[in-house]
């Protein structure tokens, strides 16, 4: 129901929250006003300290949020046939942010890659040094872009699977919300220094605390739709997303326990320390990799994947072999982060062992989705959203495959605390995670807005080249100036002694970091024309679009090349 | 088999709970052990504890994120111990709450950097890296020359760290504030209180080259001098392994 | 029990081992178990399905 006296624009913010019943708008106030208070507690606490400033930044958005729902407090009930369709709207401003998230983070990550090519090529300021704008780039992508295209996929995959609605219209939005409330505070905080050290676990104890409320009521709206579900079978998509909430819920909650310095205090120190804190980070660390951007994005493949080429996935048994194979044995990998180090031996032997058997899962998923299109591959050239999917499934299949090659321990000797991880990292971060999410949104973005195609068939395709071309040069980089560092490191010569000084190796990598900076550009501006492209779609005209219209298929035809 | 499979589907909490059982017994394997077992962390007599002036510095150095470029665990491989020095044991990071390994070498290992430049040579480098190494692509950091460290809520820094099993005293933690000021002013009235505490081989200087201010200069190059130096234990086992010359 | 290094990390690599085969054992059943078969088939094609409502 549109309630277009209230505002111009097709979808704007107002009919969203006229949308909410009075009650729903209600509890909106009551919830953002408790969070306001809570960011004014904050503030005073913490006068001279960044934790201070998170709580002003709290209030300011707690308070805007709450002018936006008084907007349209009085907007009348919205219509009851409501309930006949599925509740997109957390979805469609989930997507915008998705690509908000992914201009500002690979904005960052552009800018990092250069500051290792050009030292100074930044302002001379605490906030804008490597140290500080790399945890901003790391945190923007995973959890800016891959976690709020997760969260607005994985609604539209639940309601859609389940043929059940959403159980409520308020908690959707209080976990978007809620979610961007901590990835700001996340990203704010590192440019003012606050920040754990642990890698992908940065954000502080308070922020940790929001964070696991958030969790608790999205895993609240899974179980809540999946009780209504019309099959008693739940389809494996649906597998994937539970696991990355709950897998992620357990990591996240045991890595970040710490005692904070006081409530006025951003600092907290970690309750664990040396070894013991050394392996609970990398369990975390790597099974942050496993569950959110491997498992919660194996969801998303197994749902547009089949979507969008019409066709089933290839094989539903080895969907499910694969996934309790994933699930199992990821956990016991992650101390293949410390091969050679002051863990015990034991440890470092079972990870490796692990990280080698886990290449049969993940291979299975990568040639499941790829069989699923044999038959299809007519579509896939002429359709740059499918090719998306497709590419994005042989990078899985080729990091995976690299992964559980840089786990043996020799391999790792030479290629660990090099750039060889960083190549694999974006072989994984822009080939398999960016791709299928840039696919599965092109699907997604002409389905919700009920748009007949996306406004330009062509900038999808010339989003496709830029991400593939950005992403080979960046992986091919990485390889070489890894391997060359990590050779030069262990060049003896005749003498028995070090042939290369560290500054030599650091010199050798210049060519290779402009050459990536160079790579990373190229994948930003796909970005930016996706997000261009996105945009042009949801203003464009809307056709009063069937229901069936929900569908691809049929248009595939019609529309070449989208 | 298929009938209790069906019943785990059709009640979706069941189905949660077979996930958290499945995927936590890997973590839970691997590490529950490190916490019960003895030889994960060696035992050793001389580890001494960061003073307030060196836990600041650490704060520091995690607050800039110098942990994205530089390791401090050297791994039990020949060249690394011929870079960096004896390869790190775990007992050397057992106060670190929490760890600093890090990830990546964008610059080197620091894990042995304590006494292996000046004091004057750490604030140059800090302050502009290419000043001394012309071609490094280490960030500037010259605000910590211009930041004063702020001292007053250190006891409450140490109090916190206590309660996550690091050893301070009461004694310690009333007088983290002075202790640091003394670390950081040999001259001044502070000095013998923190060398009383934390034991004779405690540096004393004035790390940032001022005695007058208190920087987070001091706190950082202060961080940097002791690094590697806690214990002598890796030290020893070298020599010990060391075949006779 | 006494719990030290060296039975900890034997419990660890015994049941860990015979875990691992129960765990594949079970979804391989699970999996191949015939009357399973059909709602397999069923979640396979659902999704491509045309009626985009709540079904209730
Ligand atoms: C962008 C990555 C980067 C960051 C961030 C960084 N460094 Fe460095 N660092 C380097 C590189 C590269 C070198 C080697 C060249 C040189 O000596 O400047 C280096 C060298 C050093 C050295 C000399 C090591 C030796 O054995 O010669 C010290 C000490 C040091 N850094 C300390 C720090 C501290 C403290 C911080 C945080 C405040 C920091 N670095 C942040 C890259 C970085
Ligand atoms: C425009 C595209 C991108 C560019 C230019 C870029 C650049 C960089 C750079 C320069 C680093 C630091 C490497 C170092 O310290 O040497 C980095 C780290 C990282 N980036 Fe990106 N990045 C991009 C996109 C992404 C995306 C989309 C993701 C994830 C979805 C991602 C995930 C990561 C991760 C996890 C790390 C840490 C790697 C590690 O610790 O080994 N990046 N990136």
């Amino acid at each position: 129901m549109r309630v277009g006296v209230l505002c111009s624009t097709k979808w704007g913010t107002l009919d969203m929250v006229a949308q909410l019943t009075t009650g729903e708008r209600q509890l909106a106030i009551v919830v953002l006003s408790l969070v306001a208070l809570l960011g004014l507690a904050m503030a005073a606490a913490g006068r001279a300290d960044p934790i201070g400033v998170h709580g002003f930044i709290v209030l300011a958005i707690c308070c805007g949020l709450i002018f936006v729902v008084l907007g349209a407090y009085y907007a009348p009930e919205p219509s009851p046939e409501r309930l006949e369709h599925y509740y997109d709207d957390p979805s469609k401003v989930g997507i915008v942010l998705t690509m908000a998230w992914a201009v500002v983070g690979m904005f960052l990550g552009v800018w990092v890659a250069s500051l290792l090519a050009w030292p100074d090529l930044t302002f001379d300021a605490a906030w804008a040094s490597f140290g500080r704008l790399r945890p901003a780039h790391t945190s923007a992508v995973i959890f800016g872009f891959g976690g709020n295209a997760l969260i607005a996929t994985s609604f539209h995959v639940l309601q859609r699977t389940s043929r059940a609605r959403l159980p409520d219209q308020f908690s959707p939005w209080f976990v978007l919300i809620g979610y961007n409330l901590f990835c700001v505070v996340a990203a704010t905080g590192y440019f003012m220094g606050v920040t754990q050290s642990k890698e992908y676990a940065e954000p502080e104890w308070y922020a940790d605390i929001w964070l696991v409320v958030v969790w608790v009521t999205y895993f609240a709206i899974y179980i809540r739709t999946l009780a209504r579900r019309k099959e008693p079978h739940i389809y494996v998509a649906n597998w994937y997303y539970m696991a990355f909430i709950l897998v992620v819920a357990i990591l996240h909650i045991v890595n970040n326990l710490a005692v904070p310095v006081s409530f006025g205090h951003a600092k907290s120190y970690s309750v664990f320390s040396g070894v013991q804190d050394a392996m609970v980070q990398w369990w975390y660390g790597h099974n942050a990799v496993a569950f959110f951007l491997t498992a919660g994005f194996l969801g998303m493949m197994y749902y547009y994947l089949p979507k969008r080429a019409g066709r089933p996935i290839y094989s539903y048994r080895l969907s499910i072999i694969s996934f309790w194979g994933i699930t199992f044995m990821y956990m016991w990998a992650g101390s293949h982060h410390l091969l050679y180090t002051a863990l015990p031996q034991w440890v470092q032997t079972l990870g490796m062992t692990f990280s080698l058997i886990l290449l049969v899962p993940s291979w299975a998923s990568a040639g499941n989705a790829l069989a699923t299109l044999n038959g299809a591959w007519h579509k896939v050239r002429d359709d740059a959203t499918l090719r998306f999917m497709m590419a994005a499934a042989v990078f899985y299949g080729l990091t995976t495959f690299e992964g559980s090659f840089l786990a043996i321990r020799p391999v790792n000797s030479l290629s660990h605390y090099t750039d060889w991880t960083v190549g694999h990292v974006h072989a994984g971060a822009l080939g398999w995670v960016a791709l299928i999410t840039f696919g599965s949104i092109y699907c997604i973005v002409p389905w919700l807005w009920k748009r007949e195609r996306m406004y330009s068939a062509r900038l999808v395709e010339v989003h496709f080249w830029l991400a593939i071309i950005g992403t080979v040069i960046y992986v091919f980089a990485m390889w070489n100036s890894g391997i060359i560092q990590g050779l030069m490191w262990r060049t003896y010569n005749e003498n028995g002694t070090l042939t290369y000084s560290f500054v030599e190796s650091m010199v050798a990598m210049h060519p290779y970091y402009i050459a990536r900076a160079f790579g990373g550009l190229l994948f930003l501006m796909g970005a930016i024309v996706g997000s261009y492209n996105i945009w042009m779609t949801i203003r464009g005209e809307a056709e009063v679009a069937p229901e069936s219209a929900d569908l691809p298929e049929p248009r595939l035809a019609s529309a070449p090349g989208e | 088999m298929a009938e209790f499979h069906r019943k785990i589907e059709r009640n979706a909490m069941g189905f949660v709970l077979a996930i958290v059982v499945v995927a936590s017994i890997g973590g839970f394997v691997e590490i529950a052990p490190l916490f019960t077992i003895d030889d994960t962390v060696e035992n050793v007599q001389d580890m001494r504890l960061y003073t307030p002036l060196e836990q600041a510095g650490r704060d520091i150095y995690t607050r800039e994120g110098c942990y994205a470029c530089h390791s401090q665990m050297i791994r039990t491989l020949r060249d690394e111990v011929e870079r960096y020095g004896p390869y790190s044991l775990a007992v050397e990071s057992k106060y670190d709450h929490p760890m600093l390994w890090g990830s990546k070498r964008t610059g080197p290992d620091l894990a042995r950097i304590g006494g292996k430049y000046s004091d004057a040579w750490q604030v140059a480098h800090l302050i502009n890296p290419r000043d001394v190494v012309p071609e490094s692509v280490m960030p500037k950091y010259g605000w910590l020359q211009r930041n004063a460290l702020r001292i007053d809520d250190l006891g409450e820094h140490l109090a916190a760290l206590r309660d996550v099993g690091v050893p301070y005293t009461d004694d310690m933690i009333a007088n983290a504030t002075q202790d640091a000021l003394g670390q950081a002013a040999p001259d001044g009235d502070f000095a013998a209180g923190v060398v009383k505490r934390y034991g004779q081989a405690t540096q004393v200087r004035a790390f940032d080259g001022d005695p007058g201010t208190i920087t987070e200069m001091d706190a950082l190059v202060a961080y940097l001098q002791i690094m590697g130096h806690l214990t002598d234990a890796a030290y020893k086992q070298a020599a010990a392994a060391e075949p006779a010359k | 029990m006494n719990f030290d290094h060296d039975t900890v990390v034997g419990f660890t690599k015994s049941w860990g081992l015979f875990y691992l085969i129960a765990m594949a054992v079970g979804v391989l059943i699970y999996v191949f178990w015939p009357s399973n078969l059909e709602r397999f088939h069923a979640a396979k094609k659902n999704i491509l399905d045309e009626d985009d409502k709540p079904w209730k």
